[in-house]
């Protein structure tokens, strides 16, 4: 049998990133993916919707088995729900939105890329309420700094300390929309700046800047947006450190005593057949949620579970409807190019910020965007009353003044009652038991939500925008796929699965990369800082072997 | 992009599978904004004729029904409509493939179309069709009128006709810059 020095589990964010940085570490590693190798420059190239058999929308009824968000153009990157089942009690739904393809959800994920602050990291020492993370911004602030550097952020600097600046590349400019938006912020005292995005604006480790197609959601075709296959892959595999296999199942981690892992079980994805191999070190690296539920399947009761905390504390970040409307300044102006970029103004989080932080109403914090402008389809149209020349001359005048602002996540509290756990009666297709997920809102996730309502409003008033639609509803737990937690990292093994270098505290050969380690969802967008955790977990695990202490 | 990026990209193309298509089409589509100002849109023509469509789902009574509602919605004006954007075959395209995941949209789309026949719909004149289906519009429990309205909007706004020679979309391009906001107005509010 072959051994490696280290056996990577999923080849996302995270996976991607731990295999380029153990590869350049000089050891041997095998990385694991469950799903399909594809080709970017065939899968993803510039579609127009009628060059699509059904424009988009797929055969009727074709797209049902696949999440909300799935659409013609990108249903081969996500997940077959009837495949991979989870499961939830009717009264506690969850929404979990997966990708099972080499590179995961970075093919498509929305590239924003924020640093969290102490603010976050030391809330509970602010506001009584939960735990504070084990680590600070300054243990962090240097993998930030690397990560950044790596997959190439565009933002600007905005000097705020709940939002801490980095480095960056130039930021992406504002449209029309954006910056009366802008300009509306600065009149209310919002603070604005544009998205920090991981798409280039200039050239970058050979990776070409962005070329504003605006196509990023269906995977972009030459790697200017952040992703696994165009970054950290080419120079992992340039190590020859690297073995890739796809279509990979990974059903167990297997232990050799107690304290030691010694490698892992998958399944061949076509042919249900059961591979072992052996590895010094096992990282998982799959996603919040399935690193979690490999655990659990691994042993009775869960593997690195002494704490019995496994599997709770799940969090997704607050999100639900925003407003839309239109902004009579554009009404009927020149159609100009304005979704080619898909960033957006953001807001940064202003609310419990200051040093004892509380407003009163709720704890913690929330961050908004807001864009506007041309988009591939008016989806103000099928909805604006009336027919005929009127009405279509009436949509040609509206379609540039279109206009949103939405929430792009607030932080919901950690709560224990909020778990996963193994289904005992629901298998996958590869006879894996399924999760079975429980969440719900708490009061807290409630008020927040409704503060962020009337702040949205309160900006669309500010910029003089014509609100078409404001209803105010919550969204599913999962619905924004910023699912973390169930794996949380802490000080004190007894109320904790991790240490702050995401080495379980139970198994010293067995790390877990990727959001399950969030003690807290803060307010900012969680994947740049898992990128950071893994980072910073990779240099820790390297100093442990070189020094033979794993 | 300056030209030392440009001549990388060229390089480069050279090393990447399909990259030297793309990257030429890239620079040829930038050079040539850069050079002209063209407003030309790079949209590439619709490769299905649906002119030459014939119906599958809809009998040819109710597809001449299906047409002059579509017309009715979205009519040639100034700008081309619902006719020029081949909306009623597309429309008879999607409900036919809905047959095997979606058949109760096949049953939403007969109850309608009979309801326009039991009104007698192809016999009325233009000016009696566009009054039937103003009281459609503005009746709230017309299903009917809802279901071929959000089919023709969506089939209208996302041909090439619709999109590109009507609302004038200029995005999926190639661009080297992003056009920034350059209106003063839209810094003050």
């Amino acid at each position: 049998m072959q051994r490696y020095d280290v056996a990577i589990v999923g080849s996302g964010a995270c996976g991607g990133w731990a295999a380029m940085a153990l590869a350049q570490s000089g050891f041997k590693i095998v990385l694991l993916e469950a799903g399909s190798r594809i080709e970017p420059y065939r899968e993803f190239h510039h579609r127009w919707p009628y060059e699509l058999p059904f424009r988009g929308a797929g055969q009727p009824g074709f797209l049902r088995k696949y999440h909300k968000g799935s659409t013609e153009y990108n249903y081969r990157i996500m997940v077959d729900d009837r495949d991979n089942p989870y499961t939830t009690s009717p009264d506690k739904p969850f929404r979990w939105i997966r990708s099972r393809v080499l590179g995961g959800r970075t093919l498509h994920w929305s590239r924003a890329s924020d640093r969290m602050s102490d603010l976050e990291f030391k809330a509970a020492s602010r506001d009584g309420y939960g735990e504070d993370w084990p680590i600070s911004y300054a243990d962090i602030a240097p993998y930030y700094d690397r990560v950044e550097e790596f997959i190439g952020v565009s933002a600007a600097p905005a000097n705020l300390p709940q939002f801490p600046d980095g480095r960056f590349l130039p930021p992406m400019p504002l449209n029309c929309a954006e910056t009366i938006f802008q300009t509306a912020c600065g009149k209310i005292g919002f603070p604005a700046t544009p998205r920090r995005v991981a798409q280039l604006t200039r050239m970058l480790h050979n990776r070409p800047p962005c070329h504003y197609c605006g196509n990023c959601f269906n995977g972009c075709d030459v790697g200017a947006m952040f992703n696994t296959i165009a970054s950290t892959l080419p120079p992992a595999l340039k190590t020859g450190n690297l073995t890739v296999f796809c279509d990979s199942v990974v059903s167990h981690v297997l232990m050799d005593d107690e304290k030691r892992a010694r490698g892992i079980r998958y399944l061949e994805r076509y042919t249900n057949k059961a591979v072992e191999l052996e590895a010094k070190v096992i990282v998982l690296a799959g996603s919040s949620l399935e690193n979690t539920r490999l655990l659990l399947n691994s042993q009775p009761g869960g593997l690195a579970n002494s704490s019995g905390v496994l599997g709770r504390y799940l969090m997704d970040q607050v999100s639900g409807g925003g407003v839309t409307g239109f902004l009579p300044q554009l009404k009927g102006t020149t159609i100009r190019n304005d979704d080619g970029k898909a960033g957006g103004l953001y807001i940064p989080n202003f609310r419990n910020i200051g040093a004892k932080g509380g407003s009163g109403k709720f704890i913690r914090g929330y961050a908004m965007s807001a864009s506007g402008g041309a988009a591939m389809f008016p989806s103000f149209a099928p909805g604006l009353p009336g027919f005929g020349s009127d009405w279509k001359k009436q949509v040609k005048s509206l379609y540039p003044a279109f206009a949103r602002v939405w929430l792009s996540g607030g932080e919901m509290l950690a709560r224990k009652e909020n778990f996963v756990e193994l289904d005992p009666q629901v298998r996958d297709r590869w006879g894996i038991p399924v999760l079975r997920i429980n969440c719900t809102h708490c009061d807290n996730d409630l008020r927040l939500y409704q503060d962020f309502f009337e702040h949205a409003q309160e900006l669309f008033r500010a910029a003089r925008g014509e609100i078409l639609d404001a209803k105010p509803h919550i969204s599913v737990p999962g619905s924004l796929i910023h699912e973390v937690g169930t794996c949380r990292m802490g000080a004190d093994p007894k109320k904790s699965v991790l240490n702050s270098f995401c080495q379980t505290h139970d198994v010293p050969n067995l790390f877990v990369f990727g959001g399950g380690c969030f003690v807290t969802t803060g307010d900012k967008h969680p994947t740049l800082t898992m990128m950071a955790l893994t980072a910073r977990g990779c240099d820790y695990l390297t100093e442990l072997v070189r020094k033979r202490e794993i | 992009m300056t030209r030392r990026d440009a001549g990388w990209m060229i390089l480069r193309a050279a090393a990447v599978a399909g990259g030297d298509k793309f990257f030429s089409g890239w620079l040829n589509a930038a050079q040539a904004r850069a050079h002209t100002h063209s407003s030309g849109s790079n949209a590439p023509p619709d490769p299905q004729d649906w002119s030459a469509y014939k119906p599958q789902f809809f009998s040819p009574e109710d597809f001449r029904n299906l047409e002059t509602f579509t017309e009715i919605l979205i009519p040639t004006d100034d700008t081309p409509g619902a006719r020029e954007a081949c909306a009623a075959p597309f429309i008879d395209f999607v409900v036919h493939a809905a047959a095997e995941y979606a058949p109760e949209m096949q049953e939403h789309w007969r109850k309608a179309m009979a309801w326009l026949r039991s009104q007698e719909f192809g016999d009325l004149s233009r000016e009696r069709q566009i009054a039937l289906v103003e009281r459609m519009s503005r009746d709230p429990a017309s299903a009917s009128y809802k279901l071929i309205k959000d089919m023709t909007v969506h089939a209208f706004y996302t041909s090439r006709v619709g999109l590109i020679d009507v609302l004038e979309y200029k995005g999926l391009a190639y661009l080297t810059e992003f056009p920034v906001c350059t209106h003063p107005e839209h810094h003050r509010v």
